[in-house]
């Protein structure tokens, strides 16, 4: 296959080479993941000086380093001298990066400070560790671009820098920090199948159906312990009705980002609790923003913030996921949640079992997610046809005057204007 | 009694090679726990994530799922060997190495890793307080997972 990739993307259908070509997936690597702004850390990761984690940033294995001076450095790993991986771990706390090949040492800023026999050298080897030229933080959410050029961080996000925003705002202190380690799950399909399903109203009843009508079988877990409840609550709201979706609006915004609102008010997904623990949690609230605001704050009943193309923001149970594209038909997304800091311990249990309910790749509900997109690529590669169909509900999609597209929650607006924003990467 | 706890842990991995999910289900105590850790020093489900935390209630929930035609993940299912050995008895705490082989739509994966069963007697019958399975890639990217270690 050769496409033309301007061709690839037509009014209400995508060329089934973006999902499985591999040369498509090279080319996104160049003109997509290295140039937005791609998802690194949370700066809680790397509270003091010398800590770094390793991460992957596109196809870029780099460290995300608190220097002396507090700032950060977002650096490759890979020594300057020989090429080696410096750092094996996927944490830790360094005074300094030594490459274990030959001993060529870096400052936590990636400048090179000495190296064996430095008399060999007919002048003063300036080489370092290379940086990634750009690294932004949006309010403790640190993002990292390979390209020089291009629009801040803040610009970038644009209408999602709310989801953050609410995030914190949801913290009685203020504040943010990411704990639990983190859930790996991963897929032999395309990421943009990922980003699709998250904004994809229209498919939770039939993909998730076994834990939805298990759920209704069973109507003595709505009375069992927390957990089963949680559980309960979430298998059952995947099987409400298509004109109960509609009531989701999607939010689509320039750059692909996407959000669907109205989410907790229309489905009993997690309705909001009345128990001790959260009465409590919603005193500190009004105690921080006043009762009026701390209402409002709460009353932001998204689910799914999409940040294209790597970030999926839950605020209310304070989860990321993080999309890592392999290959064209390969992708892990990394799920990591926060502790709202100064919330008392039993919210931060909450939204570990809210993860590990929804997101794990055991989930009854994750699990069938998985299971679709593998189908999606083995239906792609292997059968004939060369077009999948994304026209629905684009009659009732509507232009904000702040330049956004609203829709209907089964509409498949939010996979149109992903595709309009990686167009506008692929062909420039 | 180290026969008798031994053939009980046996038992339990065939009978998820079997499919017999309802009767794997009933070797749980109400107040048991199903766990699969995602960090090997993991002191407590509420300390980080976890692949599994299922008390019997949500567990039975995932069994009845487990029958269901449309559970898309295992359609079609998988056949598994759930491979039990290395195991130790100390009162009614069973340790054993676990390795799982999986089929399923043309291809074959493996899941190896400790387990933990914390037993407790019921009029006579054994029953799991604790089944706490600690595989060596817990940390690692996983594809759908439907049936249970």
């Amino acid at each position: 296959m050769a496409p033309e990739y301007s061709s690839l993307v037509e009014r209400g259908r995508v060329h089934r080479a973006a999902y499985i070509d591999p040369a498509v997936f090279a080319l996104e690597q160049e003109r997509i993941f290295r140039r937005a702004w791609l998802y690194v850390a949370h700066e809680s990761e790397v509270p003091n000086p010398g800590d770094y984690v390793l991460r992957r940033l596109g196809s870029a294995e780099v460290l995300l380093v608190r220097r002396e001076d507090r700032g950060l450095a977002l650096l490759h790993n890979r020594c300057a001298h020989r090429g080696a991986r410096i750092v094996a771990e996927p944490a830790g706390n360094a005074r300094q990066f030594r490459c274990p090949y030959h001993a060529w040492t870096y400052g936590l800023d990636g400048h090179l400070i000495g190296m064996p026999l430095p008399e060999g050298y007919a002048e003063k080897v300036e080489l370092g560790l290379e940086r990634v030229p750009r690294v932004e933080s949006y309010r403790g959410f640190v993002f990292g671009s390979h390209a020089a050029q291009g629009p801040g961080l803040a610009e970038f996000l644009g209408g999602l820098a709310s989801a953050f925003d609410n995030m914190l705002d949801r913290a009685p202190a203020g504040t943010v920090s990411r704990f639990g380690g983190a859930l790996r799950l991963e897929y032999r399909g395309n990421w943009k199948m990922f980003m699709e399903n998250a904004v994809d109203l229209v498919h939770p009843p039939y993909v998730h159906r076994s834990s939805v009508e298990t759920a209704r079988d069973q109507p003595q877990a709505l009375a069992a312990d927390g957990l089963t409840q949680q559980g309960a609550q979430m298998f059952l709201a995947n099987g409400m009705r298509a004109a109960q979706w509609d009531e989701v609006p999607l939010h689509a915004f320039p750059g692909g980002h996407v959000y669907m609102g109205g989410f907790y008010r229309s489905g009993v997904i997690a309705p909001e609790r009345a128990d001790p623990v959260y009465e409590r949690y919603r005193a500190q609230l009004v105690e921080r923003h006043g009762p009026e605001k701390a209402a409002a704050v709460l009353a932001v009943d998204r689910f799914n913030n999409l940040v294209w193309p790597t970030v999926s923001v839950n605020s209310r149970f304070a989860v990321l996921r993080v999309v890592q594209p392999l290959a064209a038909n390969r992708t892990v997304v990394e799920v990591q949640c926060f502790r709202l800091d100064g919330a008392e311990p039993a919210m931060h249990e909450l939204t570990l079992q809210f993860v590990n309910l929804a997101a794990s790749p055991a989930s009854l509900v994750a699990s069938d997610d998985l299971e679709l997109f593998e189908r999606c690529q083995r239906g792609l590669e292997g059968a004939a046809g060369d077009w999948i169909d994304v026209r629905r509900g684009a009659l009732a999609d509507r232009r904000q005057p702040d330049g956004s597209t609203l829709g209907r929650g089964t509409s498949e607006l939010a996979i149109r204007h992903q595709f309009a924003a990686w167009l506008q990467h692929m062909t420039q | 009694m180290k026969d008798e706890l031994e053939a009980f842990v046996l038992r339990e991995a065939r009978l998820l090679d079997e499919r017999r999910f309802a009767e794997w289900l009933a070797l749980f105590a109400e107040d048991a726990v199903y766990w699969v850790p995602t960090l090997p020093t993991q002191a407590s489900p509420q300390e980080a994530l976890s692949l599994f935390y299922e008390p019997k209630t949500l567990l039975a929930m995932r069994v009845a799922r487990l029958e269901r035609p449309d559970l898309h993940a295992q359609t079609p299912v998988s056949r598994t060997v759930h491979h039990v050995s290395a195991v130790e008895v100390a009162d009614l705490e069973v340790r054993s190495a676990l390795v799982v082989a999986e089929w399923r739509a043309g291809e074959t994966r493996w899941f190896a890793g400790r387990v933990l069963h914390r037993l407790r007697r019921e009029a006579e019958a054994l029953r799991i307080v604790l089944k706490r399975v600690d595989l060596i890639d817990s940390e690692a990217p996983h594809r759908a997972i439907a049936v249970p270690f």
